[in-house]
C-alpha cells in the first residue's frame, strides 16, 4: 500500500465525510429515540389492524425492540443514500473518474504498480465506509443512552454488527471498485453499481413486504445483514460466509484486470 | 532480449489494438546525454510509444528497455528514474499548485531537489503555486506539469509536446533547462509536433508515420542535406549551370538564375564565386522541409527498414 496515496484518497472524501458523518450520527441518535418514545403506540396500532405487519417489520427489521430498530435503521433508504455517496459514488468514480480527468497518468507516471494504487485506494475508501457505519452504530448507542434503554442492547455483540456491516458494505465498495476499473469513464461504472445496490435492495424489501415473494430476499446481500440475529447471539456463520465471498470476489477481479488493462490516451 | 547501453532501447516493438497498428516493428535507440526528438503528425504513434515504454500499454510484439530495465517487468523501477510530461496534462484541480507538486513528489518517493530552480526559471512566484489549479491559465498548468517532471531530478525526462502552452519567453527558459539537463548527462526523449523546436534543442530526430519508423537522423545532419531554394545574379553573362555542383531545378530569369541546391554547401560556393558575382541568397534549410520531404516520400520510406540507432 502506497502511503500518499491512501492519504489523498481519504482526503478526496473530507467534507462529505465530515457532512455524512453528523447526518448518520444524528439519525443514529433518533432510531432509539423513535424506539423508545413511540414503539407502544405503534404495537397498539398494529395490534388494531390499521398497519399492515408486513411494513412494521420492514426489511427484516422490528420496531418493538432494540435490535429490530438497528436493522430498521439501517435498511432506511436514508441510510443507503448516505453511505451509497461513498460505497457506489465514490468507489465506482475512484479510478474511472481519474482516467477521464487525465489525472490516472499521472498518477501511473510515478513509481507505484497498479495493485498499489488500487489496494490503497480500496483500503482509504472501506476505511471511510467503516467509519461511517461505526459512527451510525456510536449514535445509536447514544441514543439508546439517552433513552435510557442501553441495558436492552447487548453491548458486546455491537463489533460483531459492525463486521457483519462491513462486509455488506464492502460488498458493494469492492463492486463498484471493480467496476471503476473496468471503464474509462465514472459512468457506465456508477450505473453498474447502483443497480447491483438497487436490485439487491429490491430483493429484499420485495420478500419482506410480500409474503409470496419471500425467496427473492436469499439473492439480496441485505438479508444476509442481521443485526437483530447478531444482537440476539444467534450469528448465522452463513451470512458472513456469503458476505464475504460477495466482498472478495470483486477484489480478485479486480487486481487480475486493472494491471493487464492497456490505458490509452484519454480522449 | 540483448543489453545495450542505450537509455531508451526497443527491438521490433509493436502495438496492435485489433486490426488498427498503432506502432509497428519499432526498433530505436536513445543514448545517454542526448535530447531525441519524436517528430510525427497527430495519431503517428508518439503516444503509443511513450505510453508502452512507461507501462501503461502491453506491447502486442517486441521488446523494450529503458535504463536497462525491462518495460514489461521493472516498469515500477523505471517510473522511480524516470520523468514524464504528459500531453495536455490534467491536474488535480481542487489542489493548489503547491500541494499537487508535493503529492506528486511524495508519489515519487525521491527529493525535490530541482524544484526550487525549475519554480525561479519558469516564473512560477509562491503567490501563484498557492492558488488552486483549477484558476490556473494553460501556461502555468504546462509549468507545473513541466516542474512535476523535473523536480526529483529524472535520469531520463520523457515529455510529451512540452511546451504546448507556453508563451515564446517560458520556451526559451524550458530550452535552457533541457541544455543544462543534456549537460549533465540526462537524457531527454521529447515528442513534439512543432518542428522548430526540435530543430533548435534536439540532438537527434526520429520521424514516425502511420506507426512506423521512417527514419533517425542528427539533426544537423537532416539539415545539412536538405535542399535549398537559391538564387544567384551575376553581372554579364551567366556561367554554365550544369558546371555547378548540387544545383538542380534551373531556371533564368534574365540575369538570375533560380534553382535547388543539394547536397554541400561549400562546393556550391566555391563553384559560384567570381569577381561577375553580385548577388547570391541562400534561403536556410528547415526542418519542416526536411520533414514535409519525408511524408511526401513515405510510401518508399516506410518500406524501408525500421531499425535505426
Amino acid at each position: 500500500m502506497n502511503g500518499p496515496l491512501f492519504g489523498q484518497t481519504l482526503a478526496w472524501q473530507r467534507l462529505r465525510w465530515i457532512i455524512v458523518s453528523i447526518a448518520i450520527f444524528g439519525w443514529g441518535i433518533l432510531i432509539p429515540v423513535v424506539y423508545a418514545a413511540f414503539s407502544d403506540v405503534i404495537r397498539d396500532l398494529a395490534n388494531s389492524g390499521a398497519f399492515p405487519e408486513e411494513l412494521l417489520s420492514f426489511g427484516s427489521g422490528s420496531l418493538f425492540t432494540l435490535p429490530g430498530a438497528v436493522t430498521l435503521g439501517t435498511q432506511h433508504p436514508l441510510v443507503l443514500a448516505m453511505l451509497g455517496i461513498f460505497a457506489v459514488g465514490a468507489t465506482s468514480t475512484a479510478i474511472a473518474g481519474e482516467r477521464q480527468r487525465g489525472t490516472l497518468e499521472v498518477l501511473l507516471s510515478r513509481p507505484i504498480s497498479r495493485t498499489t494504487v488500487y489496494a490503497s485506494i480500496t483500503a482509504g475508501l472501506l476505511l471511510v465506509v467503516a467509519c461511517v457505519l461505526f459512527t451510525f452504530l456510536a449514535g445509536f448507542v447514544v441514543g439508546a443512552a439517552i433513552q435510557g434503554v442501553l441495558d436492552e442492547l447487548p453491548i458486546e455483540h455491537m463489533p460483531m454488527v459492525l463486521l457483519n456491516g462491513l462486509l455488506l458494505w464492502g460488498a458493494f465498495s469492492t463492486f463498484g471498485l471493480a467496476a471503476s476499473v473496468s471503464f474509462d469513464r465514472p459512468g457506465p461504472a456508477i450505473g453498474l453499481t447502483l443497480a447491483y445496490l438497487i436490485v439487491n435492495y429490491f430483493f429484499e424489501i420485495l420478500g419482506s413486504l410480500w409474503r409470496e415473494a419471500e425467496w427473492t430476499q436469499e439473492f439480496s446481500l441485505f438479508h444476509h445483514f442481521q443485526p437483530a440475529e447478531i444482537l440476539a447471539g444467534a450469528l448465522d456463520p452463513i451470512d458472513l460466509v456469503i458476505l464475504g465471498t460477495a466482498f472478495v470476489l470483486p477484489i480478485v477481479y479486480a487486481l487480475v484486470v486493472f494491471p493487464r488493462r492497456d490505458l490509452a490516451a484519454p480522449a | 532480449m540483448e543489453t545495450t547501453d542505450a537509455v531508451i532501447s526497443t527491438r521490433g516493438l509493436t502495438k496492435h489494438y485489433g486490426s488498427v497498428e498503432a506502432l509497428t516493428d519499432l526498433s530505436l535507440d536513445v543514448r545517454h546525454g542526448e535530447i531525441f526528438g519524436f517528430l510525427g503528425p497527430n495519431g503517428a504513434g508518439k503516444s503509443t510509444t511513450i505510453r508502452t515504454l512507461l507501462g501503461f500499454l502491453h506491447a502486442t510484439h517486441g521488446s523494450a528497455q529503458v535504463l536497462g530495465m525491462d518495460v514489461a517487468s521493472e516498469s515500477v523501477e523505471i517510473r522511480r528514474l524516470t520523468g514524464y510530461l504528459p500531453g495536455g496534462i490534467a491536474l488535480y484541480d481542487s489542489l493548489t499548485g503547491e500541494q499537487v507538486l508535493d503529492y506528486l513528489a511524495r508519489l515519487q518517493g525521491r527529493g525535490s531537489y530541482r524544484r526550487a530552480d525549475l519554480v525561479e526559471r519558469l516564473r512560477m512566484p509562491q503567490a501563484d503555486l498557492r492558488r488552486r489549479v483549477r484558476d490556473y491559465s494553460r501556461g502555468m498548468r504546462q509549468k507545473i506539469g513541466v516542474i512535476q517532471a523535473l523536480q526529483h531530478d529524472p535520469e531520463l525526462a520523457i515529455l510529451d509536446e512540452p511546451t504546448e502552452g507556453l508563451d515564446p519567453l517560458m520556451q526559451q527558459a524550458f530550452y535552457g533547462i533541457l541544455g543544462d539537463l543534456r549537460a549533465e548527462g540526462r537524457a531527454i526523449f521529447f515528442s513534439s509536433h512543432v518542428l522548430s523546436e526540435v530543430e533548435r534543442v534536439c540532438d537527434r530526430v526520429g520521424i514516425i508515420g502511420r506507426g512506423r519508423l521512417m527514419a533517425v537522423h542528427e539533426v544537423r545532419e537532416l539539415l545539412a542535406r536538405r535542399r535549398r531554394r537559391v538564387s544567384i545574379q551575376w553581372r554579364g553573362v551567366a556561367p554554365d549551370a550544369s558546371t555547378i555542383p548540387g544545383l538542380v531545378d534551373v531556371t533564368v530569369d534574365g540575369d538570375r538564375l533560380f534553382g535547388t541546391l543539394e547536397g554541400d554547401v561549400s562546393e556550391f560556393v566555391r563553384a559560384v564565386a567570381s569577381p561577375s558575382l553580385e548577388d547570391l541568397t541562400i534561403e536556410p534549410a528547415s526542418l519542416e522541409e526536411a520533414f514535409l520531404e519525408y511524408y511526401a516520400e513515405e510510401p518508399s520510406a516506410a518500406a524501408a527498414p525500421s531499425e535505426a540507432k
